[in-house]
């Protein structure tokens, strides 16, 4: 029997009981959209919740500190250091799937200009692997290595608005028209890392002295240091607000160690010890293996997708509820193809006998049982896609509006959807195709 | 005796069936044996429950004997699987109805043109070859009607078409004038035989009516699953019996 005349014939077959026909596929039709749409919000969860965590920072980072925390059997746990230098920095290089490795040096100081001052936090920065720790600038270029009298550095977003007069506690900008008296292009900067050299001891005229906001330290005036110097600093650029970093200045690595050494005895910042590593991944694959090769050398890590594999997990159990939820109404779809492919056999017995006499082979029978039954399976799954569609549509055009949750419906779960709908609908129809086949050609000569 | 065996189509050894009803054995057939040459057209008549059907039903494969030989076409029917006996069926044998058994959505043509569509001839061909033996049976203008629509006799026409359509070698007819009247049956008996001995086709009918006889070369009778009488029939008493 030709393809084609098995198909027309199923498809006769099937239209002859419209009815009949129009309601087991509205059964499936109920059943892959209830099984589409759950699943898509399923995915639409997981999408948000990976939208949200790349908000703080890449995927593919690991952040490595020099403590470990082990838990023990009792539920209590240990904390041990493993130094974190040059030499780990070279080893985490080396370790297959790690594209950079920086190491974090952080520190705050004091920038002064004229009369105005502001803090600032400032973040040590490798120009070479700079660019795959994702540092965005709005404007400018990133600080490049101390070369000359100047230091490069570039200013967080915030840092330009802050500028104020110790003395009188005014503000540089004027609120009302937003132009402050210290801008990028005209104003001088110099960078201290000396509190002392901002605030004069003992404060000023009896009056309260005004506060840094990243909170200050007064010295002990009964033990006099010498004062910090004074670096001059030129802006290269403005980092972009919004992002992991948004809150530093950067300055190259090297002259933040550099100044670091020479104000050791104010600022307390280890040059040699780091107390943060920070390593990039070629893969978000190759974040495990990595993170787990760190791990055995005895630091701590953390990488953003350790919490993101706990809120996948958790939603994963939301997903498979979700879908079993559907997938019920695709069972009890599928119970009904079963039931209309045998109502349709018992109704049909003489006539399977006649064609069985008039030379249909047994195996073209029971394909055009099963043909009936993927024809079910096709146009449900076809239909209830579609179905599916305007409601995901209507999940996130009305219903969960702000919500957080959406709905969506990826290519291969619309690919998916119609084939395992042809599919479950063609193990229903198994049984009573088989069925068919079996019966008996005799049956065409009994007389009802 | 053998080589005049082999020059018959049909040839039947001792073939029984019992059909168990309970803790009774039925024999239905009793030791049946019969021959037939290519081309005849033979008669099987017997009162209700002689084991003419199932004779019908055991030759054309339709059930299994439970001893005996058959052979039709030089083949064994009886060692034959179902699938085996589809194909054979396919390719030698077409079967006329009582009730006439045709498709209630499918028109006279597309009833027709169906066992052809088994044997995969593609849609132009096979509906051609349709066309050209409905007109041979005499319902040129009925091609498009479905069978509702049709008289018992334009109906059972439309069965014989359909048996005749696969060009098989032998013929199985079933009481086929069982569900029409005695005219009508006359008309079909008369146009069945008539094509059959144009095409030189052998024809095996089954039949409680001993008129019908009149029609066919041959006839034998069956009591309680034995042939018990068998003769040949001039062509023309034939003959008579049409005019």
């Amino acid at each position: 029997m030709r393809i084609l005349d098995q198909l027309a014939m199923a498809f006769m077959n099937l239209w002859r009981r419209k009815l009949r026909a129009v309601l087991t596929v509205l059964g499936m039709v109920i059943g892959t959209a209830s099984i589409v749409v759950m699943i898509s919000l399923g995915i639409g969860i997981n999408e948000a919740q990976i939208k949200n965590f790349e908000q703080f920072g890449s995927l593919t980072m690991i952040e490595v500190s020099s403590w470990k925390y082990t838990e023990t059997r009792d539920g209590m746990g240990t904390s041990t250091e493993t130094e974190l230098n040059d030499k780990s920095v070279e080893a985490f290089r080396k370790i297959p799937g790690v594209k950079a490795v920086m190491p974090r040096i952080e520190t705050w100081g004091f920038i002064k200009s004229g009369q105005y001052v502001t803090d600032v936090s400032i973040l040590g920065v490798d120009l070479d692997v700079a660019e795959e720790f994702g540092f965005e600038l709005s404007d400018g270029r990133l600080p490049n290595p101390h070369t000359g009298k100047n230091y490069e550095i570039v200013f967080a977003g915030h840092v330009m608005n802050n500028f104020y007069n110790p003395k009188t506690g005014k503000q540089a900008m004027d609120p009302m028209t937003g132009i402050s008296k210290v801008t990028l292009d005209r104003s001088r900067f110099q960078l201290t890392f000396d509190s002392s050299n901002i605030y004069d001891n003992g404060g000023f005229m009896g009056k309260p002295m005004p506060m840094p906001v990243g909170g200050g330290y007064s010295e002990d005036p009964s033990q006099p240091q010498p004062k910090g110097k004074f670096y001059k600093v030129t802006p290269v650029g403005t980092m972009s607000e919004g992002n992991n970093y948004s809150w530093y200045s950067l300055m190259d690595i090297n002259a933040l160690k550099k100044l670091a050494k020479e104000n050791k005895n104010i600022m307390n910042l280890d040059t040699e010890k780091y107390y943060q590593v920070m390593v990039k991944c070629n893969d978000i694959d190759d974040v495990a293996a990595v993170k787990k090769q760190i791990d055995d050398m005895g630091y701590g890590t953390y990488s953003l997708q350790d919490a993101l594999e706990m809120a996948k997990k958790s939603s994963q159990q939301l997903q498979l509820l979700l879908g079993a939820i559907g997938g019920v109404a695709l069972l009890v779809a599928a119970i009904g193809i079963m039931n209309t492919m045998m109502m349709s056999i018992y109704e049909r017995t003489k006539e399977i006998g006649i064609i069985k006499v008039l030379g249909c082979r047994m195996g073209n029978i029971a394909t055009l049982f099963l043909t009936e039954a993927a024809y079910i399976g096709f146009f449900g799954g076809a239909i209830g896609l579609g179905i599916s569609y305007g409601l995901s549509a209507l999940l996130n055009g009305f219903l969960m509006a702000g919500s957080g949750m959406m709905s969506v419906i990826p290519a291969y779960l619309a690919v998916f959807a119609v084939v395992f709908s042809v599919g479950v609908a063609l193990v229903s129809g198994m049984y009573p195709a088989v069925k068919a086949m079996r019966l008996s050609a005799l049956s065409a000569i009994r007389s009802e | 005796m053998a080589d005049e065996r082999n020059s018959y189509i049909v040839n039947v050894r001792d073939v029984k069936k019992v059909y168990r009803v309970g803790t009774v054995n039925i024999n239905a057939l009793n030791g049946v044996d019969l021959a037939v040459k290519a081309g005849e057209i033979c008669c099987v008549v017997g009162r209700s429950g002689s084991g003419k059907s199932t004779l019908l039903n055991v030759m054309a494969g339709l059930e299994a004997p439970t001893s005996g030989e058959i052979v039709i076409a030089k083949q064994h029917v009886e060692k034959m699987t179902q699938s085996e006996l589809i194909r054979f069926r396919q390719k030698h044998v077409g079967f006329i109805f009582q009730s006439f058994n045709l498709m209630p959505y499918y028109t006279a043509l597309e009833n027709v043109a169906l066992p052809l569509s088994f044997r995969g001839v593609p849609k132009e061909k096979r509906e051609k070859r349709a066309r050209e033996i409905l007109k041979a049976v005499g319902l040129g203008t009925h091609l498009n009607h479905k069978p509702m629509q049709m008289s018992g006799g334009q109906q059972q026409r439309v069965g014989i078409a359909r048996a005749l359509v696969s060009d098989p070698e032998i013929v199985f007819a079933d009481e086929p004038t069982g569900n029409l009247d005695s005219k009508t049956s006359d008309e079909v008996m008369n146009m069945m035989c008539g094509i059959a001995r144009d095409q030189g086709r052998t024809l095996i009918l089954v039949t409680h009516d001993p008129k019908m006889a009149a029609y066919t070369d041959r006839v034998i009778n069956l009591l309680d699953g034995k042939v018990t009488d068998e003769r040949q029939i001039e062509q023309r008493v034939l003959q008579e019996a049409g005019a």
